[in-house]
């Protein structure tokens, strides 16, 4: 609908909402009384990265290289009027959907591997390391690793690497090396395999096995969501769509997207913040992390390396059912996103996997873009809510943060 | 520039802390800060942690009564660093505790976090009694807080630069005082959390700092009885802060 070419649209500054929420975030905290976990970041994140986890900036520079990467991979990202599925649901109202999956490595995840990569080359690093759930996020890494000349490696959750083994393909391609995970590769890993040869994966066990490689080989780390430094870079997105809304002279009623750990859907509506439009974030059923979750201080990682962070969580031993959208599986959900949950400013929503395929299958249909198994969730959301005759009239932006398209093997023929 | 110092109160022992405190309370600096030992010190670092399990068993009311005693006619200010979550359950209580022994005021690292919503009513319970809460903010705290608490108090503000004590993660310290600044206006601002070298000292002077905090790096002098390491420490600081 936009020119593709409208770099102008992309913004020269990510938004930090820290210092704009309504009370204060709860801090990371160690989790062993006798060491701090908190310190030992100082060998697991890149220092720039570490130095924009903890800021008081509302506003950080994007660096020019990093602008001229965003610009590569695809942004700034389409906003496309969803006019077919407005039809399809007879709804006397506007969907707009902002389409992360048109990025080259399919999802919003290459918003944060970029920046972080880039920071990482910068200090002299040579390679990086993360885990991977859905496989989207381990793409991005790759890719962001070899663009700023880095070796990468990846700890993709077992069931994923299963389902899943276009997603191995292309991260090789781009020069990864990917192990699934419980792994031999670390102490955890094989920890994890000696109590159960046969256990999925999860995604916390996941980090644990990266933030464990990280240490070993002294290398970084880098994080694919939860942090607030991810969510800031994760800004981008929201940051165009309003000035795409604004060049058209539309205005959002309802912004609404996917929750995994929160990055997209934060990184979606937190610009968005000072409006008044309402926000809703879907979780899956399977992984019900706000309907069921405490929000209270929690681990990141199964095994405990990193701070903890208050959040809703389900607890980072939770083992969810193996689901498609593997970006959903994680425990918790982003601190910031969690408190503004806790606030009642943003809504929630749970979708299950037979709703979330019908709604695949529809906006296939309608609108020609398969959607990834994460987005769909977002989807059946925003179904539902243009159904309600209270909301005919208002306009939809849903963010659909990634394509499906290497993750048709969840689809029976 | 002021200077103010932190131990945990009695750490690690009554004698011990004594003898420190002796060599202290001769030396030039303003704020007296004392860390009432808790048990869930959850926004300091693991030095910090370590004193609070280690002063539990010498803490008591009186015995501060008697140090803050020395401490006043030596004409020093006295403040209790206290987590709520030690006292919120007998706020009334507690307080009048802290009065009595000659607190001048308290700095409680978790109220905004962890009690948000009690930030008004502790702040009423404490005016009553003629005691400071000194505000405790971060580079997290939100603008909208850190306005509300500078209006809400008189006192001077403690800032936290690192996310817990005694560790050093990378920081922009130009930045963080900038903006603090700009919230708070002419109140005195003191900097702490991780502050451990005469470098970051000159850096904090140089952006506006009123004043730093230190703790963490004279506990290691305790741990090794070293009175002579003790003392030029705090002169080395002193200097720093004075000239
Ligand atoms: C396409 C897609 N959407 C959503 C998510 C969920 O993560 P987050 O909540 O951090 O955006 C993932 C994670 O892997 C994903 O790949």
């Amino acid at each position: 609908m936009y020119s593709e070419q409208n770099v102008d649209i992309i913004p020269e500054k990510w938004y930090n909402i820290v210092p704009d929420l309504p009370e204060p975030l709860p801090p990371a905290r160690d989790h062993d009384p006798e060491n701090s976990s908190i310190d030992l970041l100082n060998r697991i994140l890149p220092r720039e990265v570490l130095r924009q986890e903890f800021t008081s900036s509302r506003f950080e520079r994007i660096p020019d290289e990093v602008l001229e990467e965003y610009a590569q991979i695809g942004r700034p990202t389409p906003l496309i009027r969803a006019r077919n599925l407005e039809k399809f649901l007879k709804f006397r109202g506007k969907i707009f959907l902002k389409y992360e999956g048109a990025t080259v490595t399919g999802s919003h995840k290459i918003n944060t591997a970029l920046p972080q990569a880039y920071y990482a080359a910068n200090e002299g690093l040579q390679e990086v390391v993360t885990e991977t759930g859905a496989g989207q996020w381990g793409t991005a890494t790759a890719l962001a690793a070899t663009l700023n000349g880095m070796k990468s490696t990846v700890f993709m959750v077992k069931v994923s690497y299963d389902q899943k083994p276009l997603r191995k393909k292309i991260m090789n391609l781009y020069g990864a090396s990917v192990f699934p995970s419980p792994s031999t590769q670390t102490e955890y890993g094989r920890r994890t395999l000696q109590e159960d040869p046969e256990h999925p994966g999860t995604l916390g066990i996941a980090i644990s096995e990266a933030v464990q490689y990280a240490l070993d080989h002294d290398i970084r780390y880098l994080l694919g969501s939860v942090e607030n430094c991810v969510i800031t870079h994760q800004s981008v997105i929201g940051q165009e769509a309003r000035k795409q809304l604004e060049i058209i002279g539309e205005k959002a009623d309802t912004l609404i997207g996917c929750v995994g750990g929160g990055s997209n859907f934060s990184g979606f509506t937190f610009p968005f913040m000072d409006t008044d439009v309402e926000m809703i974030a879907t979780a899956a059923t399977e992984v019900p992390k706000f309907s069921h979750g405490k929000y209270a201080y929690d681990l990141i990682d199964t095994a405990g390396i990193l701070p903890e962070l208050k959040m809703f969580s389900l607890g980072a031993d939770f083992v969810p059912k193996s689901i498609y959208a593997g970006g959903l599986r994680y425990h918790g959900a982003a601190p910031a996103l969690s408190l503004l949950i806790k606030h009642g400013r943003i809504r929630t929503d749970e979708v299950d996997e037979a709703k979330s395929l019908e709604a695949f299958r529809i906006f296939s249909r309608t609108q020609g873009i398969v959607p990834a198994p994460e987005s769909s969730h977002a989807i059946a959301t925003a179904m539902e809510y243009c159904r309600k005759p209270e909301n005919q009239g208002k306009t939809v932006v849903i963010n659909v943060s990634g394509h499906g398209l290497l993750d048709l093997s969840f689809v029976r023929d | 520039m002021k200077l103010a110092l932190y131990l945990t109160f009695p750490y690690p022992d009554r004698e011990t802390f004594s003898t420190f405190f002796g060599e202290m309370i001769r030396m030039r600096f303003d704020y007296l800060e004392l860390g009432i030992p808790t048990g869930t010190p959850y926004y300091d670092g693991p030095i910090i942690r370590r004193t609070h399990r280690k002063a539990m068993e010498g803490f008591s009311f009186s015995f501060l009564k008697e140090i803050v005693n020395v401490s006043r006619l030596a004409g020093k200010k006295n403040y209790a660093l206290v987590y709520y979550n030690h006292f919120h359950s007998s706020t009334g209580k507690f307080l009048d505790d802290l009065k009595e022994a000659g607190i001048d005021g308290a700095i409680v690292p978790d109220l905004l976090t962890d009690y948000y919503d009690e930030r008004r009513q502790l702040s009423e319970e404490m005016k009553k009694r003629d005691l400071s809460l000194i505000p405790f903010f971060t580079s997290s705290t939100p603008d909208s807080a850190i306005r509300e608490m500078t209006l809400l108090t008189d006192s001077w503000i403690y800032h936290g630069l690192q996310p817990s004590t005694g560790i050093r993660v990378p920081v922009s310290i130009d930045l963080m005082v900038s903006r603090i600044r700009k919230l708070c206006n002419d109140r005195e601002i003191i900097f702490g959390f991780g502050i451990n070298s005469m470098e970051m000292v000159r850096e904090l002077r140089a952006e506006g700092a009123d004043g730093i905090a230190v703790g963490s790096s004279l506990v290691s002098y305790m741990d090794s009885n070293d009175r002579q390491g003790f003392r030029s420490e705090i002169e080395m600081l002193g200097d720093a802060v004075y000239d």
